[in-house]
């Protein structure tokens, strides 16, 4: 237990102080609370606003603790999805077949990702390529599914329905019990939870010691003894696990799945996200991905034709301003210590 | 190769386009030695050390590390084998903290007597004056702080042999002085150490036996006395050979 605690109040992340845990107190209880207080509709958009976390957490791993950027993680998400959604379809009536729909969408995307992985990392090729080649393998799979319209494209009784995408994906149910309203609410809640401190465990390890050693200087840490070919594929597989569980919580959340979730638009979001909020800090990117998504459909939904282009803007104005994330740099602040004299997680990768 | 000859290559090459930087460099290093490789700019030195590092591949020959075939060995292997490296460019992680960047090294699966080695960090880290435990950013301390650190390093992963690229460089003479005396203490308790070196006074202090590289051959080897003493080897440092 101790050790859990240790992990868990590591230097390795911004939210240390009693400060944090107060704050953190609330805000879980703002979100376990805020379904009793609104309708079924309200708190299914916060819950699309957390679905979306494990994504942003996975894209703050790897990008930020590894200094791997991939640009096409989304495809990750868009793999989970469509297993599921095959799995599942294929298996309705049966109870259990939502659960192995989530253990086939995670393990999909898991070897797919292995064997990208393989050939990026073993092959040592330069960090400024990986995001163009990331970025191809989600259009690629963006176009492949765009044209699997027509009845010849189906797989068991389930159609992958071409740009119109896959539709009437089960929920997901536990034996009798189906997630779905506010259970699939506190679900993604829950899931948020459990990434959020798994990674902050995870960071706070001598593995995630070793990571960060590897964003720092490669040579160096394969000069230490450690396979980095090794370790920046298993943590590019674990980020992708990640998007892919953001998936499955999309495809149960809308009963549907298109190509488009696999596309140019949403393969920067989660790079946005991360920009925004501060890359190096997995709190930041939670509260950047909640208050962005927030922020996107706010604007959508009042018309705005620009969501997008504001979202944009955004991240040339962190860029710009905020080099190391809002969220993050906001936390210097207050917190009143200067970069140098601060944590692994608050330096610029 | 003989039981005590911890290092070797044979007939190792490596080509730039039509520029030789290694040409059948025939080279051993025996158990317990200090050896120091020197030669002027260009002589091949930093390129002899990244294929004895593995971080860049020979054309042809082998290299024999603990008697083990380790030409196409990835650096990590080697590493976990017993091998320690420190680069020409002082690469501790400067924006991490000393205790960050002692703490990321492990031990290496068949490095040294585990008791001797931990004995040599412990002796390195009271010598050059480093603290497990210290928070400073590694990027706040001075050079000769960062080039000792970037050593304690090494010596946190307990290595059998520790090859050098210019441990002293840019350092004053009294922290080179302490640097040798820290190396020679390390040779004595039985560690291998290879340093590619061109401050000769340094050299003269550490080594017992030097390699002279021009050309991409090796050009001498010797003793200190028979090395320093050599009209050819001052010629070529003064550009006449």
């Amino acid at each position: 237990m101790r050790g859990t605690l240790r992990l868990i109040g590591g230097d390795a992340d911004i939210g240390r102080t009693p400060i944090f845990w107060i704050g953190f107190a609330i805000a879980l209880t703002f979100f376990l609370l805020y379904p009793t207080q609104v309708s079924s509709f309200r708190a299914s958009n916060v819950a699309y606003y957390l679905l979306n976390v494990p994504m942003g957490l996975g894209m703050a791993l790897l990008w930020g603790y590894c200094g791997v950027l991939s640009f096409g993680h989304v495809a990750y998400f868009g793999i989970a999805g469509y297993l599921y959604g095959i799995i599942a379809g294929n298996m309705a009536g049966n109870s259990w077949g939502p659960l192995v729909g989530v253990g086939g969408g995670l393990l999909g995307c898991a070897l797919v990702a292995a064997v990208f992985g393989y050939f990026v990392f073993y092959a040592r090729v330069q960090k400024w390529i990986i995001p163009i080649l990331t970025l191809v393998f989600t259009l690629l799979l963006e176009t492949f599914l765009g044209q699997t319209a027509g009845y010849q494209w189906r797989v068991g009784t389930v159609l992958l329905g071409g740009y119109n995408g896959m539709t009437g994906i089960p929920w997901f149910q536990l034996g009798g019990f189906v997630f779905e309203g506010y259970s699939f609410y506190y679900l993604c809640l829950a899931v948020v939870v459990f990434c959020y401190f798994g990674l902050r465990m995870l960071a706070n390890s001598r593995y995630g010691r070793v990571i960060v050693a590897m964003r720092e200087d490669e040579l160096r840490t394969e000069m230490l003894g450690y396979d980095t070919r090794a370790r920046q594929c298993a943590v590019f597989v674990l980020s992708a696990m990640l998007a892919g569980l953001s998936g499955l919580l999309y495809v149960q959340w809308g009963n549907y799945i298109t190509p488009s979730q696999v596309g140019l638009l949403q393969a920067a979001l989660p790079v946005v996200w991360a920009a925004v909020g501060g890359r190096t800090s997995l709190l930041a990117v939670v509260i950047a991905t909640i208050a962005l998504n927030w922020l996107t459909y706010t604007l959508s939904s009042q018309g705005n034709q620009y969501a997008m282009v504001i979202i944009g803007g955004l991240l040339v104005v962190t860029m710009m301003f905020f080099p190391r994330g809002i969220v993050v740099m906001l936390a210097e602040k207050l917190s009143r210590r200067r970069p140098a004299e601060s944590n692994q997680g608050l330096r610029q990768a | 190769m003989s039981a005590s000859t911890l290092l070797e290559t044979k007939a190792l090459n490596k080509r730039f386009g039509g520029v030789v930087a290694a040409e059948d460099i025939d080279f051993a290093v025996g158990e317990g030695e200090m050896r120091c490789l020197i030669g002027p700019n260009g002589a091949g030195k930093s390129t002899l050390f990244a294929m004895l590092g593995g971080f860049q591949r020979s054309d042809s020959g082998k290299i024999m590390v603990f008697g083990e075939d380790m030409t196409r060995r990835q650096p990590f292997y080697r590493v976990q084998r017993g091998v320690g490296l420190t680069f020409q460019t002082n690469r501790a992680y400067h924006e991490l903290t000393v205790q960050e960047n002692l703490a990321t090294p492990r031990p290496a699966r068949a490095g040294a007597d585990r008791d001797k080695a931990a004995e040599r960090y412990r002796y390195a880290l009271s010598a050059f004056e480093l603290d497990p435990e210290d928070h400073t950013r590694a990027g706040a301390l001075s050079h000769d702080k960062l080039q000792w650190l970037e050593i304690a390093m090494v010596l946190a992963g307990y290595p059998r042999l520790v090859m050098l690229d210019e441990p002293t460089a840019g350092m004053s003479t009294e922290e080179t002085a302490r640097t040798a005396e820290v190396l020679k203490h390390l040779n004595a308790s039985g560690l291998t150490v290879l340093v590619v070196e061109h401050d000769m006074a340094f050299v003269k202090e550490v080594a017992e036996s030097v390699t002279v590289l021009h050309q991409g051959r090796i050009f001498a080897e010797g003793s200190v006395e028979e090395i320093t003493s050599s009209e050819e080897v001052k010629s070529i440092y003064l550009g006449k050979a």
